[in-house]
């Protein structure tokens, strides 16, 4: 079976103090630290173990600049046999439809039985990349799948719903899916192993490569348009406990009696 | 001009979230509004039945391939007829079921596609949606371009829903969908129930990737047992098999309305406060003074959850006494 | 603060490389640790020369774990003597309870390496990438963030917040470098003994300065769970920024930083133990100690400070120069101390083993002992029996005190060096 992820390569917004830009649209980048977005992890995994059972080959998609290449290496270091990094510069501000077509040119003629993308990505929380692609690439689809079994020459998934309800689904390959966290348990991936991942063939593509007109990407990434970022209203303005830790239980001790009516 | 609503419905049942979309296409004034109901045979009669007051037109629309709102047919079934009739706006929820279709249709049309919006506002330069991104750190707004149609997918939770009922007769259109569209609906599947009901505590003590390690849970257990209360967890602690799904709190898991929610470790992305934010009294640990939970929080505390929690821990015993 | 210093020149050219070393180190595949190269090819056998092993179990009977759990060293030995695919051993989850103690090489009549095997077990399990999630979690974050604990690098230096304790990155130069290490840097309960450490050094006049939030993890516990690319990538950051800096001593809060500075680093590092810093300190009498401590203590011997780098008399001394202070020694101290767990990567890891932990007896013995305090020179130790301490229902009955919190209260008054002086 050959098989086609498309991973991306964020931001860690645990526990940053995120700041804006002067351009007052893009989040300074500097000193945050990197990693694979979480539900690619487990699109990851998940094209790595059908590999293993099927054989077959592992193509792996990323759309970012060199700096993002760890995470290709990742892809290359459980098991993919190739990967294929699209950057050009005027990228930086592209929305989903524009990734999308982006991929889209990247897999070009080739075909793969499955292709494999993240639920979403931590960073802007779009979804819309996954269904956008299996568009352009002709082929059905299924979003949010946390189970998926190969059964002769369809998958049968399942789709995560709301309040502990799934949607069990049937998809005629090739076919794309967009994968759930937990559906897998994603391996380890050791740097001794990304190391030796450096011998595997990783190509770097442009537009022109591509044979994609710029003004399309251009057309499609202004279809929708960051126009500013800025914090979040406040909410509800939580009054802060403070103290020492012995001083907060206190006075925590005394809102949950007063105000929550329990102790 | 008009908005078209997208009705939501699962299993024979319009799900709640539809109200909530009639009401933003309704404060739109971009128009009169249609509601849409798609499905398979037999599927969106009683549906429709239900939809809510604010709606000028009901169209339903069957197809054998649209049974079980199969994403693939919905998609392209629309795409049809919006190329035709050329609604303004397409609203949609940002749900499993919209995050299968929605994106799809502005592929199939060429079209703007904003999701997961909190608000969506109408000006001079055509559409503005406003979301989140960084996990609910930053909002975002958004510009959708001029075009025939936009698609918009609003986040569950996020308006007060349209109530009444629509008293409108339905329309019946023809679907052009076709036959086979590679993606064939199975069945629903519901989640077998656990040994405990989460829903139907007082109290909640709810425990976040923060925990970081499964043995820790102790030290949420000490809390839960010092106060009476019921351990339950956000997404990555099933994620990780530390604890059952059936603890789990958030639109995937269960929606809670405990008298107190006290949560450890948890950032607050939306699809877990919108299940626990009618909680009577909300108080968050967690080390990041930034973290979205402290916004739906009643009362805060910043600090390590291993040092501020065994002390409340102990002050609960206390003061039982 | 700043001293004269004899490396001026270097010092002024200091710009941190942090996440660039990162990435240099990527770019470069320059090996730390020659004895780690070609861990493929030579079969595990033939590299540790198994053939000499007598199987006659002294490596095992002295292993701190072996009594609780399923780990045997001379048994993987023998496997892997006679199994040259490594397939069973990958299999043995019992390779996660090894503390990395060296009992085991110390005792082998044939100068054998048990605890290299293991460590090479586990090799061949992460680079199977199925390992445990917690281990997973600090291996990835160590990577990341430079530390184990899941933390920003950007906050490393938050500890210090309002100490004034000096910074390279805020051009503080001094001759002496207190690397401070990640348990320290992070954990609260540890935070308190480096801010005690803190105190002390300023109150002594001692000249240093740290890396603030430059510094990386050392890789001491990533090199032995078996993660030896990790530790390359931050022994080449810590590395980088070292021979930048070129300090005359670099001085380390937990003896796994220094043990990993010593030895593992190559060339090596010649680290001290703040222990011995201190002992010097007292010594010369430069600590202005001005209160007396009533206490009486027994000093548990973290294992990578006396068995693994034979620094048993400092800690020992420092104590006894603190006013007030009776030292009482348990049974089991100095070469036969007991091993508390907390090394190996075991900080995160619970182990196979069922029973009573090492730490907790170690914390009952003390009590029986009727100490007031059982004082240590390791955050891994600190906590570990920290936790025994509150598992074993000894929580008013004990007191864990780290050497730099019981010295410190002998200097001031103060739980907290907050706000005592701030920088001049
Ligand atoms: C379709 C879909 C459905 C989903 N359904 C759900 C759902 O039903 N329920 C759900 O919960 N999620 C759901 N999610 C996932 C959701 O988006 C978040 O990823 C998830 O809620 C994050 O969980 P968390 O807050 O525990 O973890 P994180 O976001 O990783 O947050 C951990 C928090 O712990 C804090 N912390 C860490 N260590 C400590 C410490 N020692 N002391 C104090 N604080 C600490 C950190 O500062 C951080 O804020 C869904 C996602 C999708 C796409
Ligand atoms: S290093 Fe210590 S814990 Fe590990 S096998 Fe040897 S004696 Fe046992
Ligand atoms: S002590 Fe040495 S010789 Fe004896 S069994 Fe252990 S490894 Fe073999």
């Amino acid at each position: 079976m050959n098989l086609a992820v498309f991973v991306k390569h964020v931001p860690d917004a645990a526990e940053a103090d995120l700041r804006i830009g002067p351009d007052g649209r893009s989040v300074r980048a500097e000193d945050l630290p990197f990693q694979m977005n979480e539900w690619d992890r487990f699109a990851l995994e998940e094209a790595a173990r059908l590999k293993e059972a099927t054989g077959g080959s592992l193509t792996a998609f990323l759309i970012g600049p060199g700096e993002h290449e760890d995470s290709l290496r990742r892809c290359l270091a459980v098991g993919a046999d190739r990967a294929v990094r699209v950057w050009d510069e005027s990228f930086p501000t592209l929305g989903p439809a524009a990734v999308a077509r982006a991929l889209a040119a990247a897999v070009g003629e080739e075909r793969f039985d499955l292709y494999l993308c993240g639920a979403q990505a931590a960073d802007d929380g779009y979804a819309v990349v996954g269904p956008t692609l299996a568009v352009l690439l002709g082929v059905p689809w299924a979003a949010l799948v946390c189970r998926l079994e190969l059964q002769d020459g369809r998958i049968v998934c399942d789709r995560e719903l709301e309040a502990g309800w799934f949607e069990r689904v049937e998809l005629a390959l090739p076919a794309l899916v967009t994968v759930q966290t937990g559906i897998n348990e994603p391996r380890y991936v050791s740097i001794l192993g990304i190391r030796k991942a450096r011998s595997k063939p990783l190509e770097v593509r442009g537009l022109a490569d591509l044979g994609v007109d710029p003004d399309e990407i251009g057309r499609l990434g202004a279809l929708t348009r960051l126009e500013a970022l800025e914090p979040p209203p406040p909410g509800r303005e939580a009054e802060m406990l403070e103290g020492s830790p012995a001083e907060v239980a206190r006075k925590a001790v005394a809102v949950l009696r007063e105000k929550g009516g329990v102790l | 001009m008009s908005v078209w609503v997208i009705a939501e419905h699962r299993n024979g049942e319009l799900r709640e979230v539809t109200g909530e979309l009639v009401a933003v296409a309704r404060a739109l004034g971009a128009g009169p509004v249609t509601a849409v109901v798609l499905g398979g045979p037999g599927e969106t009669e009683a549906p429709a039945a239900g939809l809510p007051a604010g709606i000028d037109r009901v169209v339903r629309v069957e197809h054998e391939s649209l049974a079980g709102f199969n994403g693939v047919a919905v998609a392209a079934a629309l795409e049809r007829v919006a190329a035709r009739e050329r609604p303004a706006v397409v609203l949609g929820a940002h749900s499993a079921a919209g995050m299968d279709w929605a994106s799809a249709l502005a592929a199939g049309l060429g079209a703007p596609v904003a999701t997961d919006v909190l608000s969506l506002h109408r000006d001079d330069g055509g559409f503005l949606a406003v979301r989140t991104v960084y996990a609910g750190k930053l909002q975002a707004r958004v510009r959708l371009a001029q075009a025939p149609t936009v698609v918009v997918t609003l986040r569950p939770g996020a308006t007060e829903a349209a109530a009444g009922s629509a008293e409108v007769p339905a329309e019946t259109e023809a679907a052009e969908v076709p036959a086979e569209v590679g993606r064939r609906f199975v069945e629903w599947i519901q989640e077998a129930a656990g040994e405990v009901d989460i829903t139907q505590a007082d109290v909640l003590v709810s425990v976040g990737r923060g925990i970081g390690d499964p043995e820790d849970l102790d030290v949420a257990r000490d809390l839960a047992e010092a106060l009476g209360a019921t351990l339950s967890c956000s997404r990555p602690v099933v994620d990780l098999g530390w604890l059952p799904k059936e603890r789990q709190v958030g639109i995937s898991g269960k929606t809670v309305k405990p008298k107190v929610y006290i949560a450890l470790g948890i950032s607050g992305a939306f699809q877990h406060v919108t299940a626990m934010k009618d909680a009577g009294l909300i108080l968050a640990v967690n080390k990041d003074p930034k973290a979205p939970i402290f916004r739906v929080s009643h009362y805060g505390i910043v600090g390590d959850l291993f040092k501020v929690v065994p002390e409340l821990t102990k002050a609960v015993r206390e003061a039982k006494g | 603060m700043a001293q004269a210093c004899s490396k001026r020149r270097k010092w002024r050219g200091f710009r941190p490389p942090s996440l660039l070393a990162f990435q240099r180190a990527k770019a470069q595949k320059r090996w730390f640790v020659g004895k780690l190269r070609d861990i493929e090819g030579v079969p595990l056998a033939e590299r540790y020369e198994l053939a000499a092993c007598l199987q006659c179990g002294r490596c095992t009977g002295g292993c701190p774990v072996g009594l609780r759990s399923p780990l045997n060293s001379r048994r993987l030995l023998y496997e892997a003597l006679i199994r040259e695919d490594g397939e069973v051993l990958v299999e043995r989850e019992e390779v996660w309870d090894c503390t990395a103690c060296r009992t085991c090489a110390d005792r082998c009549p044939r100068g054998l390496e048990p605890v290299s095997v293991i460590r090479e077990i586990r090799t061949l399990k992460i680079e199977e990438g199925r390992i445990p999630q917690t281990v997973m979690d600090a291996l990835e974050s160590a990577l990341k963030h430079g530390n184990p604990w899941g933390r920003s690098r950007r906050k490393r230096f938050a500890w210090a917040d309002g100490l004034g304790v000096p910074t390279l990155e805020e051009g503080d130069e001094a001759p002496n470098l207190w690397f401070v290490g990640c348990t320290p840097a992070y954990d609260p309960r540890c935070q308190e003994a480096a801010r005690a450490l803190a105190g002390i050094l300023r109150a002594a006049g001692y000249p240093f300065t740290t890396l603030g939030n430059e510094e990386s993890c050392c890789g001491s516990e990533m090199l032995r769970l078996g993660e030896l690319g990790l530790f390359e990538e931050l022994a080449e950051a810590n590395r980088a920024l070292l021979d930048e800096v070129a300090p005359e001593t670099v001085l380390t809060t937990s003896p796994h930083c220094m043990n990993a500075l010593r030895t593992d680093y190559d060339p090596a590092v010649s680290a001290l133990h703040f222990s011995q810093v201190l002992a010097r300190l007292a010594d010369e009498g430069r600590i202005p100690f001005r209160r007396e401590v009533p206490l009486r203590v027994a000093f548990h011997d973290p294992c990578y400070l006396g068995k693994q780098n034979g620094v048993y008399e400092e800690p020992r001394a420092a104590i006894a120069a603190v006013p007030g202070v009776e030292l009482v020694e348990f049974d089991r101290s100095r070469e036969r101390s007991l091993c508390c767990e907390g090394g190996g990567g075991r900080m995160w890891l619970e182990g196979l083993g069922e029973g009573e932990r090492n730490a907790q007896q170690r914390v009952r013995t003390a009590a029986d002992m009727g100490v007031d305090a059982v004082v240590t020179a390791c955050p891994f130790c600190l906590l570990t029996l920290e936790d025994a301490r509150k598992t074993a229902g000894l929580e008013d009955a004990l007191e864990i005190v780290d050497l730099a919190e019981l010295v410190w209260r002998g200097v001031e008054d103060l739980p907290d060096p907050c706000g005592l002086e701030t920088r001049s």
